[in-house]
């Protein structure tokens, strides 16, 4: 019974993580290759407070969203006058950055050791320790996230962006504040990454930087683009049909050495044959032009 | 001590010039971001493995096949992946993001294959010189010697050929060229070609001095990128211009701080050079209404 909910508490991180850069890549039409980054520094964030000042989970999840939402502004000021690839370039230079910092600042971050110990999260004294009670934490946290983007998405603010995306110069003659946009919506989905990586941190105790590198930003991406951006529904079809894919790889009875490459053959080809055939992936509204 | 540090630079910084004129040929001329350039770097460095170690080929036969390979890898690329696309008039975002899954897809291949511990292609010790307290080895000065000699013959290539010629004016207005023309199907695909023989050849160098490993291919790749922001968008010279000033700026940290931090350097260079001069050193100035011709 623990295998399933500890599918279920990856399936809630990763459909926070997926939803959230798919306000940046399917609504703004910002493609980001470091939410990975946002992710390690939600995860970091949490785990130093908890470990090095003491402090509880949830206030220490709070303030990981807000110092990741505010890194997230370091690199969406100045990458917001970059187009293209070379946005691109600047969003990928960042995710090496952040993990470059995290490996190598051993006095801060502890290295590539890791952080080591950080305590169950407790609410009013219910101590959440096992599996099952992860996945309420999770879940719970995940669902409230994942309202509070659906409605933002809706909202005025969603249409706003949507226009970005279709025609940046026609949605500032309207007079909208395109910049200040974009860094708004960076900055929500840096903190939503950042909340998925503190309950992440929580549940494993255990986090390195190796679980935050490029490899992962391009997963999350994938996630996205195979799911389909743009809207409420891709990214959470995305989610569940790639973070199950090593499992059902796993009743293929695959060796795990060979299980984990061919999960990453497998989405690999799959964008390759989406954008050939279906660029807006397998339920998504946005074709990437 | 300095005059060391400034030789293993050079040889370095010649690697990163001839990846990064290898991406700036295809770059400039078909504006994909090509990140499957990494994988055909990882690749030909396993394919020279293969042929050495399993096949026990000369080291020649195996170096001169595996570029070979290379820039049929590179064309084949082309013409299954970015011919069809470019057919869909599809945009250049659909083109990077089925770069970035095919870079996924084939790198992983090679893992399955070969598994992802680092291999030795040579196990004995190298064969140095020594020229005044310098130590030199044979693959280091080998190094500099082919990536030079290439360099600049693909820029007497791109300089005093028909077909260099056909490049450059893809490069400066793919649509006028067509119109005049040229067979921009076939001028892609020789680019391909010849930018994945010179990834390979870059990739074949650094096998043979410090070993293969899966993920050889998105650091190279990342180098190469930043190489040609910084000697800037529309230039070859000044692609290899900016492997060799990475090359040097990275050993000016090693020495200074840290190995540890190249990386950092590195995306840093580059972050500047995006916010301060975006067209790098000897870029061609584009306004912003062009870039989409």
């Amino acid at each position: 019974m623990n295998y399933l909910w500890h599918m279920l508490i990856f399936i809630s991180l990763y459909s926070l993580l997926s939803m959230s850069l798919n306000l940046v890549v399917g609504y703004a039409g910002l493609l980001s290759l470091c939410h990975a980054a946002f992710y390690g520094l939600g995860a970091y964030s949490t785990a130093l407070l908890m470990t090095r000042s003491g402090w509880g989970f949830f206030p220490a999840l709070l303030a990981a969203m807000v110092i990741t939402a505010l890194l997230s502004s370091i690199i969406a000021v100045p990458s917001l006058r970059l187009r293209g690839d070379f946005f691109v370039l600047a969003t990928l230079g960042f995710q090496v950055i952040v993990f470059s910092l995290l490996y190598n600042w051993d006095n801060f971050t502890n290295g590539s050791y890791g952080i080591t110990g950080i305590a169950n999260p407790v609410l009013f004294g219910w101590s959440v320790d096992t599996p099952f009670r992860y996945f309420l934490l999770a879940g719970t946290i995940s669902v409230v996230g994942l309202g509070l983007m659906r409605a933002l998405a809706l909202s005025p603010f969603g249409r706003v962006l949507k226009a970005i995306r279709e025609n940046e110069v026609a949605a500032v003659a309207l007079g909208k504040n395109v910049a200040l946009l974009k860094i708004v919506v960076f900055a929500v989905a840096a903190a939503f990454a950042a909340v998925s990586g503190g309950i992440f941190a929580a549940y494993t105790q255990y986090i390195d930087p190796t679980s935050f590198m490029l490899s992962e930003a391009l997963f999350i991406l994938s996630i996205v683009i195979i799911g389909g951006a743009g809207n409420q529904v891709g990214p959470l079809i995305g989610t569940v049909l790639l973070v199950t894919l090593p499992e059902m790889l796993r009743f293929l009875r695959m060796p795990d050495a060979i299980a984990s490459s061919l999960r990453q053959v497998i989405y690999g080809a799959a964008i390759v044959l989406l954008m050939r055939f279906r660029p807006q992936g397998i339920q998504g509204d946005y074709k990437f032009d | 001590m300095f005059q060391q540090l400034l030789i293993n630079a050079i040889s370095v910084g010649c690697l990163y010039a001839l990846m990064a004129v290898g991406f700036a040929l295809i770059y400039n001329t078909s504006r994909i971001f090509h990140v499957a350039h990494g994988a055909v770097y990882t690749i030909t460095g396993y394919l020279c493995y293969f042929f050495l170690l399993r096949l026990h080929w000369g080291t020649a036969v195996a170096v001169v096949m595996s570029i070979l390979c290379s820039a049929i890898l590179g064309a084949i690329i082309e013409i299954v992946i970015y011919a069809p696309l470019a057919r869909k008039k599809a945009p250049l975002t659909v083109c990077l993001l089925s770069s970035v899954g095919l870079y996924i897809a084939l790198s992983n291949i090679v893992v399955m294959i070969f598994g992802s511990d680092t291999k030795l292609l040579r196990p004995d010790i190298e064969k140095v010189y020594h020229f005044s307290g310098i130590v030199l080895t044979r693959i280091q000065l080998c190094q500099v010697v082919v990536s030079v000699c290439l360099i600049g013959l693909t820029l007497l290539v791109l300089r005093y050929t028909n077909l260099g010629r056909k490049m450059r004016a893809v490069r400066d207005n793919p649509t006028l060229t067509i119109i005049m023309g040229v067979n921009q199907r076939q001028v892609r695909l020789a680019v391909f070609a010849l930018g994945s023989a010179l990834a390979g050849t870059a990739a074949v160098l650094a096998a043979l001095d410090v070993g293969v490993d899966p993920n050889m291919g998105m650091p190279a790749l990342l180098t190469a990128a930043v190489a040609l922001i910084v000697g800037g968008v529309g230039s070859f010279e000044g692609a290899a211009v900016g492997g060799l000033t990475l090359g040097l700026l990275q050993a000016l940290v090693i020495w200074r701080i840290s190995a540890r931090w190249t990386d950092a350097l590195t995306f840093t260079v580059l972050v500047l050079f995006l916010l301060c001069r975006p067209r790098g050193l000897f870029g061609i100035h584009r306004r912003l209404e062009e870039e989409t011709t």
